[in-house]
């Protein structure tokens, strides 16, 4: 403990009235597999939304890989998710006009260079070897999730943030995602996931209960 | 990478792209326009400046008489008054005469010639070639009594083929402009018949005579449609002996006190104006100044529409694409990536536009050249250099708020629309 991947200190954010996040307190540790659980609205995608850096707290700290990323201005913060946090979101979040390789090839590009190889690589990784060349709209919901989890690797970040990655995914497809997730983390990427459903949460080593925008519970599942 | 992305969000949303070059159209044909016909026109007015060798030219004072009761007008009557020949010699008698190199009368009469189908109305100009003129009383003693002169002396720089008229009294030789040797299918040393009828078309009355080519003129102006012959020939002919309609006055020096010149030419000769070139030049240069200030205008206007379309147009994309920025953003896309999206795509639609706006300007061009010139304006290429920098330029400035609205997207708020 203390010196986590990701550590908050005191982490509030305030909607006007809404108290969506509460003076959290919270550490994950490098190459865990950490579950956000709690109802709908108790805060978990704002909790996640500061430590990807998409967004800033209201009061208190993140320090993402040894950085106070609270400290970081617009520019600054995009460069360091895009070099250290890879995103999956529930709705994927795919360009509908580009196909999956150039879906992939994007965040190359934003990155850095692009090398399509290696996007190539990334798609063969998460098995859609066989969809390049296919836009969003021709793609099934999991395969969608697969590009997307594929553009999150592309530029190898340790860290992998998903906000209910398998909540439009039937059970089948559903499991693939999940272990897919679970390869990542065994190849040594910190995995955080949130989600409402317990047996899905169950299956990181780590598991932080939210409720009403407060820390309830830490549950470590012992390996 | 830019290129598949700027490619494909093109060819999505193709109708919007294309409404966005039309606005940028619209507002490049103007200034297209606008260049175009002044570049041309004053170029060919600076030409037609240049080209005159005479500064001055001589016109009688018409009389114009006011028909209607006091303070009702009906109208006008304009008495066509002549200049006397016999006064001509009086222009080498002024203070500044030394500084006359020549002048050259005019007399206009339109003629026919061909036959049947082929029949022509040309304008016969009677002047002076190699003309002597005889000073009756020189300013000072010391003067020449004769002054040779000329149209050759008024416009050296008439192309010819063939010889000028070099005898002052042959009664049959002339030169044809090239419209009318071409017409007529004249060529050097061929003879022609030009009819002549005191009330036009009379042609129980028509007098006929007939002239030679001498040579065939090629001046790029009226001559080209003209018959030149010596003065007497065009007098006798109409029967109007001793009468010019104008004079055309070469009075060369250095910074030429010209309106001096003019001024003291009205006192010699009685019943004439003195008209500067420069004055005739000008009044179509104050057309020209006035069409380009109105059109100054109408591209203002014009631009101010086009750049609110092109706006609107980026504003609703921008709008429409909000999840893409947000995403790319979300991604690792810097603020100036997005820009550089955008602006590129306004760029490009600034480039197509002016394209297409500098062709639709041509042809503007030549509608205003027509109707207010009566001549053809020729395409200028230097004009799109220009009209392009104005329509890219415009694109880009009317772009910029939908741009920085795409920088303010936040990638939290939309990534969270579900
Ligand atoms: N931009 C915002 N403006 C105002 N209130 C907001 C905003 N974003 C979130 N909230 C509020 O903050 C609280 C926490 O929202 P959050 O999205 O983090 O919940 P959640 O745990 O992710 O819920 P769900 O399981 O439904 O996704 C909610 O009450 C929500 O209405
Ligand atoms: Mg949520």
């Amino acid at each position: 403990m203390g010196n986590g991947i990701i550590v908050t200190k005191n982490l509030s954010k305030i909607y006007g009235e809404t108290k969506a996040l509460q003076k959290a307190n919270i550490t994950i540790q490098r190459g865990d597999w950490t579950s956000i659980i709690g109802p709908s609205g108790s805060g978990k995608t704002t909790l996640l939304n500061m430590i990807s850096c998409l967004d800033t707290a209201t009061s208190g700290s993140v320090i993402v890989n040894g950085t106070n990323v609270s400290s970081l201005n617009q520019v600054k913060l995009t460069r360091f998710r895009r070099d250290n946090i890879g995103l999956i979101f529930q709705q994927y979040h795919l360009i509908p006009y580009l196909t999956a390789l150039e879906n992939v090839m994007m965040a190359q590009y934003y990155h850095s260079i692009v090398v399509e190889q290696d996007a190539r690589e990334a798609l063969e990784n998460v098995g859609m070897g066989h969809r390049f060349d296919h836009i969003p709209s021709h793609l099934s919901g999991g395969e969608q999730q697969r590009v997307c989890i594929a553009r999150a690797l592309i530029n190898d970040p340790k860290i992998l943030l998903a906000d209910e990655p398998t909540g439009n995914l039937d059970q089948k497809n559903g499991k693939i995602v999940l272990d897919l997730i679970k390869r990542l983390n065994d190849e040594g990427h910190t995995v955080v996931l949130v989600t409402h459903n317990p047996d899905i949460s169950k299956k990181g080593n780590r598991i932080i209960e939210l409720v009403d925008g407060k820390v309830t519970k830490v549950n470590v599942k012992n390996s | 990478m830019f290129m598949s992305i700027l490619g494909k969000s093109f060819s999505r949303r193709k109708g919007k792209i294309a409404i966005a070059i039309i606005a940028v159209i619209m507002g490049a044909a103007i200034p297209s326009a606008m260049f175009t016909v002044s570049l041309d026109i004053s170029e060919k007015v600076s030409y037609e400046f240049r080209k005159y060798g005479a500064n001055l030219i001589l016109v009688p004072k018409s009389d114009t008489i006011q028909v209607g009761f006091p303070g009702v007008e009906f109208g006008a009557v304009t008495e066509q008054n002549m200049i006397n020949e016999s006064d001509l010699w009086k222009i080498k008698t002024i203070s500044w005469r030394n500084n006359v190199l020549g002048f050259a009368p005019s007399l206009y009469q339109v003629v026919k010639s061909g036959e049947g189908t082929n029949e022509q109305r040309m304008v016969l100009v009677g002047t002076y070639f190699n003309k002597e003129v005889e000073i009756l009383k020189p300013y000072s003693p010391d003067d020449k009594k004769i002054f040779k002169t000329g149209i050759k002396s008024i416009s050296p720089w008439w192309e010819i083929d063939g010889d000028w008229i070099e005898d002052p009294n042959d009664n049959t030789g002339s030169l044809v402009g090239i419209n009318v040797a071409q017409k007529l299918g004249l060529k050097l040393g061929n003879t022609f018949t030009i009819r002549y009828s005191e009330v036009p078309d009379d042609t129980a009355n028509e007098t006929e005579y007939v002239l030679r080519v001498l040579g065939i003129i090629n001046t790029d102006g009226y001559e080209d449609n003209q018959i030149i012959v010596n003065l007497q020939v065009a007098q006798n002919l109409t029967n109007r002996p001793n009468e010019v309609h104008t004079v055309q006055v070469s009075a060369l020096c250095n910074a030429c006190p010209v309106d001096v010149f003019a001024a003291e030419i009205e006192e010699k000769i009685p019943n004439i104006d003195a008209k500067t070139v420069k004055q005739l030049v000008s009044a179509e240069m104050s057309v020209l100044n006035k069409v380009e200030d109105m059109m100054m205008l109408v591209t203002v206007v014009a631009l101010l529409a086009s750049a609110l379309g092109v706006s609107t147009t980026m504003t609703t994309s921008v709008i429409e694409r909000q999840k893409e920025i947000g995403l790319m953003k979300s991604i690792g896309a810097e603020n100036k990536r997005i820009a550089s999206l955008f602006m590129t795509e306004a760029g490009l639609v600034g480039l197509v536009g002016g394209l297409l706006g500098y062709g639709i300007g041509l042809l503007l061009a030549q509608i205003v050249g027509i109707s207010v010139f009566d001549s053809t304006v020729s395409p200028r290429l230097s004009v799109l250099p220009l009209v392009l920098a104005i329509s890219i330029g415009m694109t880009l400035l009317a772009s910029s708020l939908p741009v920085r609205r795409a920088m303010k997207i936040e990638p939290v708020i939309v990534l969270r629309g579900e």
